[in-house]
């Protein structure tokens, strides 16, 4: 990427000595592992390891109440869970929610960047008030909505039978479907901020000549919003909506504060929370995650693509 | 240029009225829960959730919060000893991570060396990880090493978490630095690492403190982490104190509104400060340098 300093530096080797060359050029080949060592270190000891050690519980029967009775199993693991009913039940959750909250996030995140794009007087305010959904930690983000959906006379339902759209309470977060889709706006609420930030990142990358040539050849707001907004920001929503997709696979507070750990909303997450750290089944709580992480690495290599994308424009 | 402008603002009277609906819009649905908690944790428990249609309370108490401040009550000792665990975890986590992520940073960005490809990919994939796929067995390495609940170890974990995505942010700002700047030091004998320190490191503080905010926020919002790791009262943060007073009491949505309310403060407060990093950050990482 920087090649230029490199050609440069060395040249300035050539000029001394040959013997304080050599030792600077050593210095130059093992400086970069060395600013690397912390994070390998981390990374290491606290991810990559780890990644393996769960691997190779999930080849086990592993139950915590059982702490003697580890034996190598094979798949059988990967199996049980396979034909579990709990299983195809938490992975249409997690569908559902994947969808609902990347649709949500994007619109709601590309409206918002566009909204604070334009300047004016309260676009300072305008911005401080847009991150404050960000600041809120997921698990207050659900309570403060369960407030909002409380199944009795919440603030939903009151507004709903005031307009006399309902005339008894709703009931939102016992219905599977309904919760499902309070889950989803509560989390793209959440989520929105980021992917709003990083639009309004684009946007502002979009060189301004290009509107004032367009508005010369006489083309309207939306024509030009359409032919040099939407595709230059691309990218970007690209960005938004992949962060998107990770936050939606890994929801899990908002479930919790606004269902408890009850089977309705349970998730492919909540449900691997219940088998490890609840049923202490840590064998099959491995091989679930395991699960999760073939399903999800599709959009493992989306988010990759579109980080990487970015960077090469440079 | 004048003329332009009037052309302008003629012309662009229709989206103005969109543009303001559309504000108003952003402004109700991002202030709107807020308002509504608010509503909720001043309002006296055996009016809430009554079957009326009023929107406020006929009375008003401050007593939720006084329950929560007053320094005496379970709820504020629980909920004080929260807030300084969240503080101290986060703190810990920006002091030990802030300064890995720079390092990282710069060798990923403007360093030539074999395997940087294979690094680098290593680093941003984990970002996509599920955290059980580590925390099965931290969990366990934790628990035979007398490691829960130790504020230091689950900064370490929140560090390993948060690291790729501050790392991407800053790589990015640094790679878009004209490359004019560090030559020049190179020129005048500056090293790598002392060109880093005297040329690069001082024009990059918005990127610092964008992905210090980032860093904030992530660290401060944990509690599924936390939950496994940390979960002691000693330890536990602010948002596993709060979701307790809806789960494990008896519930007072009051109290909770109210300590939902005063968790975010501290976040917020720092989104409200560094927010302007976040902009000029962000976008000069993903300008052509």
């Amino acid at each position: 990427m920087l090649r230029q300093p490199f050609l440069l530096y060395n040249t300035y080797v050539e000029n001394t000595s040959s013997e304080e060359g050599a030792v600077k050029k050593l210095y130059n080949k093992i400086l970069p592992y060395m600013l690397l060592l912390p994070m390998l270190i981390l990374m290491i000891a606290l991810v990559y390891y780890p990644i393996a050690v769960t691997f190779s519980y999930s080849l086990k029967k592993m139950k915590l109440t059982r702490p003697n009775d580890v034996e190598f199993i094979g798949l059988k693991n990967y199996i049980e869970i396979l034909k579990s009913e709990d299983f195809l039940y938490s992975l249409q959750n997690t569908l559902f929610l994947l969808i609902f909250v990347v649709i949500l996030t994007t619109v709601f995140g590309f409206a918002l960047a566009l909204i604070l794009n334009r300047e004016h007087k309260l676009s300072g305010l305008f911005l401080a008030i847009a991150i404050l959904p960000w600041a809120m930690p997921p698990i207050v983000n659900g309570i403060i909505w369960k407030f909002i959906f409380f199944p009795g006379y919440g603030f939903i339902n009151k507004l709903f039978i005031a307009l006399g759209l309902t005339e008894k309470p709703i009931d939102w977060l016992s219905d599977r479907s309904l919760l499902l889709m309070v889950v989803s706006v509560v989390t793209a609420w959440r989520s929105a901020p980021f992917c709003g930030i990083v639009c309004l990142a684009g946007l502002k990358t979009i060189p301004k000549e290009l509107y004032e040539a367009a508005a010369i050849d006489g083309s309207g707001t939306f024509s030009s919003f359409r032919h040099i907004t939407l595709p230059l920001s691309l990218p970007f929503i690209g960005i938004g909506m992949t962060s998107a997709s990770v936050t939606a696979v890994n929801i899990f507070d908002e479930i919790v504060s606004l269902s408890g750990f009850s089977d309705t909303g349970k998730n492919l997450l909540i449900q691997n929370y219940l088998t490890t750290f609840s049923f202490l089944d840590f064998g099959r709580g491995s091989a679930l995650t395991y699960i999760i992480m073939i399903l999800t690495s599709g959009i493992g290599v989306l988010y990759l693509r579109s980080l990487n994308k970015e960077v090469s424009y440079q | 240029m004048k003329n332009d402008k009037k052309r302008n603002k003629t012309r662009k009277k229709g989206p103005d009225i969109l543009y303001s609906a559309a504000s108003l819009i952003f402004l109700v649905l991002t202030l709107g829960p807020f308002i509504w908690a608010f509503i909720i944790s001043v309002t006296p428990e055996y009016e809430m959730f009554t079957n009326t249609l009023n929107m406020l309370p006929k009375e008003f108490t401050l007593g939720n919060y006084e329950e929560l401040l007053n320094m005496e009550s379970q709820y504020s000792l629980r909920f004080s000893e929260g807030m300084i665990n969240s503080l101290k975890a986060v703190a810990l986590t920006l002091l030990i991570g802030q300064p890995v992520a720079v390092l990282t940073a710069y060798a990923l960005s403007s360093m030539k060396f074999k395997g940087r490809a294979f690094i680098r990919y290593g680093l941003l994939i984990t970002m996509v990880i599920p955290v059980f796929a580590t925390i099965i067995p931290l969990f366990r390495i934790f628990s035979e090493h007398r490691l829960l609940d130790k504020s230091f170890w689950l900064s370490l974990v929140y560090v390993s978490s948060f690291l790729p995505m501050n790392t991407w942010l800053m790589s990015n700002y640094f790679a878009s630095i004209p490359k004019e700047l560090s030559e020049a030091a190179r020129v005048d004998g500056c090293g790598y690492m002392g060109c880093f320190f005297k040329v690069i490191l001082p024009i990059s503080y918005p990127i610092i403190a964008a992905s210090a905010l980032i860093m904030f926020l992530s660290s401060w919002g944990q509690y599924q982490i936390p939950l496994i790791l940390a979960s002691s009262a000693a330890t536990k943060p602010v948002s596993i104190v709060t979701s307790e007073f809806m789960t494990k009491d008896t519930i007072f949505y009051g109290v909770t509104a109210a300590g939902g309310l005063l968790a975010v403060i501290p976040p917020a407060l720092m989104a409200l400060l560094f927010r302007k990093y976040l902009i000029t950050g962000m976008t000069q990482g993903s300008v052509k340098a």
